[in-house]
């Protein structure tokens, strides 16, 4: 018999994993510490992603921009309002209310997130539609209009001035429990009636469809999810940073999270976050090495960190392209030899091609 | 006036298309998004400024035979291995091999921008019925309609250019037919390269700099173009190109000042209308089955 509490061994386990992280920050302190926390903040990130890409099997460039709307919306929330009102002298008449508003922390942290998700609201209908590579365009399409209106709308964002004077509110400890958050979050989406309709969708996109499942509507559902788990990230990175500026929220910034889901699996809740934490990691050790840190004050030409990742991306990608995690996810080992264990058995199957899959 | 708007906005168009092409031809072929043929032009940027104080004929020269190089190179190290992988796997490995090649030319020559004086003869200017029209336009006019010219002939008439539509139509059948997929392949990013070269020339010439981020605006203007024409015919994703030239130029002329920054986001939110509502692309016949 399956344990009744079976099912939630898996974030138990996925939140273990970040409580041990966030343990080795708290006690190492100083520039490890902010390591720690960058990669907590990550964890949310490629999480909330993971809701969307793990679950349809549709690959999204555009979550970047839920966090920068996360970041921003955090920012008009929490500056103090007279620093504000230097910092922003010319918004338009019909905004001028942004200068006014103030949230305490807690409260900024969830309305950013729902900000993000009224970004994937309008949205939705894109990945509602397209599948594969249309849609990875389209998601492609969506950060590159939020990069260039953030960046060009210089009276209302500050263009590409840095926004400053975030109050810094986030510790290793808040990031901790905004992981734990959504780590329940996306597997509880994960275990529910639409992300198992949304899971059919992705192992036989037809077969899903003439089961009557609407794939479109559940393909919304897990956007605007993710969506407002991204923004709460973006909240979380702009409050820990105290300073954020716009080219932040772009091209660098997607391959980075990418890399991440890539190389751990993007079909798995583990994978993105084991990818997560294991990409933070060897960011931080290649950073070490082009400084000089690692080879006795020796440093390397800026650019070579970026380099070597592009080659662990391209290796992974040739040797395993459902990175390490597969479709698995992160279990205890159980006693051998007692049979029936078929779930485990169905969970090591290799992942049917999926946009060959989804895009006929 | 309108004559001056005619030739900017055909010159623009017709650069525009050559652009474009470069992505459509790998998409054809091997369903290839090619992310990286934005440093494919900036690897011809690095040659232009590499070889600055040469005669023009050469330093073009060294342009194509580098962006040529590079391209065939990343086919050989990064694509080959990757051939029978969905387009998405290709579109992520396409944006490693970007970023591999970024960081290569920001570690050696191009930490940061690096001024390239276009040559004297192209920033003169002079009068043709009434209207005001400096040199290189008519070169930017001139040298595309010239490559894209060279591009049909070749696609047309040569037996490399008939084994690559044929590929492009149905790869399996083709290869059965005898077409080699290890030298077909290698060809369609030779021509790229080249394709890639001639952008290069023509932006360094506009822009008088060369950087390691010079790739991002062809690549994006590649990729929007294509969609908008349809991936699957270079005719389509040509012409594509070509629209989104004239509509660029259109768009600077007629939206009010505040607003040109904004030109981008207007270029995608289109783009996104046209694959929402078209995803076989504008131009495009064939039937993409959209879920």
């Amino acid at each position: 018999m399956r344990n009744k509490f079976d099912w939630l061994q898996t974030p138990a386990l996925l939140v273990g994993l970040c409580v041990l992280c966030a343990l080795v920050g708290a006690f190492s302190g100083g520039a490890l510490g902010r390591v720690v926390t960058m990669t907590l903040i990550s964890v949310v990130f490629v999480a909330g992603l993971s809701v969307f890409t793990g679950n349809s099997g549709v690959m999204s460039f555009g979550h970047v921009a839920f966090m920068a709307v996360g970041a921003y919306a955090t920012a008009y929330l929490t500056i103090p309002v007279p620093l504000k009102n230097t910092l922003f002298p010319h918004l338009p008449a019909p905004l001028a209310w942004l200068g006014e508003v103030h949230a305490p922390f807690p409260e900024a942290l969830v309305i950013s997130g729902l900000a993000a998700g009224l970004l994937g609201l309008l949205t939705s209908p894109i990945v509602a539609r397209l599948s594969g590579l249309q849609s990875g365009i389209a998601t492609l399409a969506v950060l590159v209009i939020v990069y260039n209106v953030l960046n060009s709308w210089t009276d209302v964002t500050r263009g590409s001035s840095s926004m400053i004077g975030i109050p810094k509110v986030t510790t290793v400890w808040t990031a901790l429990a905004v992981v734990a958050i959504t780590i329940v979050v996306a597997w509880a989406y994960r275990c529910s009636r639409s992300g198992l309709q949304l899971k059919a969708s992705r192992d036989d996109f037809w077969a899903a469809e003439a089961a009557g499942i609407s794939v479109g509507r559940h393909r919304a559902i897990a956007w605007v999810l993710s969506a407002v788990l991204c923004g709460i990230s973006g909240s979380l990175y702009a409050s820990f940073l105290a300073t954020f500026n716009v080219s932040g929220f772009f091209l660098s910034t997607t391959f980075a999270f990418v890399v991440m889901v890539v190389l751990g699996g993007y079909l798995s809740l583990s994978g993105a976050v084991i990818g997560a934490i294991g990409v933070s990691a060897l960011q931080e050790l290649l950073r070490r090495l082009q400084d000089g840190g690692l080879t006795g004050g020796v440093a390397l030409p800026a650019g070579t960190a970026d380099l070597l990742l592009a080659a662990v991306l391209l290796v992974i990608l040739i040797k395993a392209p459902y990175g390490v995690m597969n479709v698995r996810e992160l279990r205890l080992p159980r006693p051998r030899g007692k049979g029936g264990d078929k779930p485990r058995q169905a969970d090591q199957t290799d992942p049917v091609r999926l946009t060959s899959g989804a895009m006929q | 006036m309108i004559l001056e708007f005619v030739v900017s906005a055909i010159g623009l168009g017709a650069l525009y298309a050559l652009l474009t092409i470069g992505v459509a031809l790998l998409f054809g072929v091997l369903g290839l998004l090619n992310f990286a043929y934005g440093e494919i032009v900036m690897a011809g940027g690095f040659a232009l400024y590499l070889f600055r104080d040469q005669p023009w004929a050469l330093s073009v020269g060294a342009a194509v035979v580098l962006a040529v190089i590079v391209a065939v190179v990343c086919e050989v190290l990064a694509f080959r291995p990757l051939r029978d992988a969905d387009p998405i796997t290709l579109m992520i490995a396409s944006f490693a091999v970007s970023l591999a090649i970024q960081s290569l030319a920001r570690m050696t020559v191009l930490p940061r921008a690096q001024g390239v004086a276009p040559e004297p003869f192209l920033g003169q200017r002079f009068q043709l019925l009434g209207a005001d029209i400096s040199v290189l336009e008519i070169g930017t006019l001139v040298l595309c309609g010239l490559i894209l010219g060279a591009v049909a002939w070749l696609m047309t008439r040569t037996s490399l250019g008939i084994q690559l539509r044929a590929a492009a139509e149905n790869f399996e059948m083709a290869s059965v037919l005898g077409v080699r997929a290890n030298l077909v392949i290698p060809g369609a990013f030779a021509i790229v390269g080249l394709l890639a070269a001639a952008g290069s020339v023509v932006l360094v010439a506009r822009q008088g700099a060369v950087s390691a981020e010079m790739g991002l605006q062809p690549m994006l203007i590649g990729v929007v173009g294509a969609v908008l024409g349809g991936l699957r015919s270079l005719k389509g994703a040509a012409l594509g190109g070509f629209i989104l030239g004239v509509a660029t130029t259109l768009l600077e002329t007629v939206l009010p000042t505040g607003l040109i920054a904004f030109r981008d986001a207007v270029l995608f939110t289109a783009l996104i209308a046209v694959l929402v509502i078209r995803p076989q692309g504008l131009l495009s016949s064939a039937k993409v089955r959209v879920s």
